[in-house]
């Protein structure tokens, strides 16, 4: 199926569901407040600029965006319109956008053609320049397509419709320990991501929750956030930013700080103790994917590292793997059986199910998947790019606490060569953080390449 | 603060170390946004002061050494207010 179904008559949901409420109804402070009846403004007028570039119902739009007002305007006009919205993080390089803008054949994309503000921004200040691209409809009937890390080099192409979204939405609101209409989400993560998008910007933007991102990505920055309204807030982030409070001083009592929440990746048990020691509140923890959105919680830290399912959500544990329920295939242009089948994804988590609490507890990935702060990192991705790059004969890419390549090389390659042709082909959360250089890769006795990290290491030495 | 701040490399990469729960002598030497940001914040916590840099000064950061030198230009020039 080509085009979204019915376009025009689901376009509605936007203002129904997200835009729905008073005019001065403060809905973003970027630290200036945005209003639902500016919000409004903005969007009709992104609408406008859009559709004079080509945009149609049921075609894509392609957001090349930092988190911005401009992000958030242009991807519920992209909505409005009846249009798909293909979300591309704003750190992948322009040959990993070029790719998925061929792939996905946008009608138009919209790209910063000013961007300020300063170093280490959580939200940035953006002039976006819309561009027409291409004139085909949307390749799949779904509202919002992200690029997840693929395991055969390119990204996953993954789909969600508007109403799987909205259900997302209101599957937050029956969630207990999430914002409350009046209160604050102290914004970090990526709105590109689903986490970020979702559960921070989607369901802010519902329950009436104001989305306050921090001036700058830093603890002391974080806790001004905190203390800039009397209202309660509670942090979203990931891992990476439990670090950032529990290594930040406090200059005096913070009654505002409702809890904080992250998902992404396993906090290990001593981190979550460093902050709730500093702080006293809970320490909230969640598990999600891109396919389905928030699977399940544990808002008051009580069953870590388990989780409780969401409501309306089935997990169960298939010889080790977890599954979860999501009624259709979410991978655009990919029927792959040991993915998705029948109704349920299948994760690629190993974990387990409590038979009498019904508590899930993850023990990690089944694949080459890794996060690096919170965004998925398919390994063989990076190895599938690093193997292709000219002058590299062989590779292997392992994760040793941080992306690892071992490289077998002609001769005439240095590791500065190597790290500039990366830096053009792999955005940076995905590129190696340590590059070692060979002459000749472990191999078995057959011949296979050596993946083992001890292996790996004592070739290098 | 007269001369050069009493920030050394060596530091840096503790701090890493504590960021990556590795070993001093296993900490990469390439840096990238998140190693970055941590830096920047623990730096900031060391001086209780704000480092004023820009976008072009942490672009041009690759390596443990890059940042070392970025940060002692930050914290000679004059704090603000």
């Amino acid at each position: 199926m080509t085009g979204a179904e019915n376009p025009q008559a689901t376009a509605g949901w936007v203002d129904e569901v997200l835009l729905a409420g008073p005019a001065g109804d403060v809905c973003l402070r970027l630290p200036q407040p945005v209003d639902r009846g500016t919000l409004r403004r903005l969007v009709g007028e992104a609408q406008e600029r859009m559709t004079g570039a080509g945009l149609r119902p049921g075609g894509a739009v392609a957001l090349r965006l930092p988190p911005s007002l401009a992000y958030v305007a242009h991807l519920l006009a992209t909505w409005r319109v009846g249009g798909q919205a293909v979300l591309l993080d704003h750190r992948l390089t322009d040959h990993e956008v070029d790719r998925a803008l061929h792939r996905l054949q946008p009608q138009v994309v919209v790209a910063p053609v000013r961007s300020g503000g300063g170093a280490l921004r959580v939200f940035v200040d953006v002039t976006a320049g819309v561009s027409a691209w291409s004139d085909r409809p949307a390749g799949s009937p779904h509202a919002v397509i992200q690029l997840s890390s693929g395991s055969t080099g390119p990204s996953k192409v993954i789909g969600r419709t508007a109403e799987d979204l909205v259900a997302e939405v209101r599957r937050y609101t029956e969630i207990d320990g999430v914002a409350r209409p009046g209160e604050r989400i102290i914004l970090l993560p990526s709105m590109v991501h689903v986490l970020g998008l979702v559960g921070g910007l989607l369901y802010g933007l519902h329950a009436g929750v104001e989305l306050c991102p921090p001036e700058r990505l830093s603890g002391d920055a974080v806790l001004a956030a905190v203390a800039a309204q009397d209202t309660p807030a509670t942090v979203l982030g990931v891992p990476f930013h439990i670090g950032l409070l529990a290594s930040t001083v406090p200059g005096g009592p913070l009654p505002q700080l409702t809890r904080m929440t992250t998902g992404g990746e396993l906090v290990p048990a001593a981190v979550a103790r460093a902050f709730t020691d500093r702080y006293g509140v809970p320490l909230g923890n969640m598990y999600g994917m891109t396919e389905v959105g928030v699977i399940g919680t544990d808002l008051y830290g009580r069953h870590r590292p388990a989780i409780a399912p969401a409501p309306g959500i089935r997990v169960r544990e298939q010889d080790g793997e977890l599954w979860v329920s999501c009624p259709a295939n979410p991978y655009v242009g990919l029927a792959d059986p040991t993915r998705w089948a029948d109704g349920w994804l299948h994760t690629r988590d190993a974990g387990v199910v409590d038979p009498d609490t019904g508590l899930v507890t993850i023990r990690g990935r089944l694949d080459s998947q890794v996060s690096v702060g919170g965004l998925k990192v398919d390994l063989t991705e990076v190895e599938a790019t690093v193997a292709g790059l000219p002058g590299v004969t062989a590779a292997v890419v392992v994760w040793d606490d941080g992306i690892s390549a071992y490289v077998q090389h002609d001769g005439a390659l240095t590791e500065d060569a190597l790290d500039r042709l990366l830096a053009e082909r792999l955005a940076g959360f995905k590129r190696p953080r340590a590059l070692h250089l060979l002459k000749q890769l472990p191999r078995t006795t057959t011949g296979k390449l050596v993946r083992s990290v001890p292996s790996l290491r004592e070739a290098v030495s | 603060m007269p001369g050069q701040p009493d920030l050394g490399r060596a530091d840096l990469v503790s701090m890493l170390a504590e960021l990556t729960a590795k070993p001093a002598d296993q900490v990469p030497d390439r840096v990238g946004s998140m190693e970055l940001a941590w830096l920047v914040h623990l730096v900031e916590q060391r001086y209780d002061r704000r480092l004023d840099l820009t976008d072009d000064q942490l672009a041009g950061i690759r390596t443990v050494d890059d940042a070392l030198a970025v940060f002692h230009t930050s914290l000679t020039a004059p704090a603000d207010g």
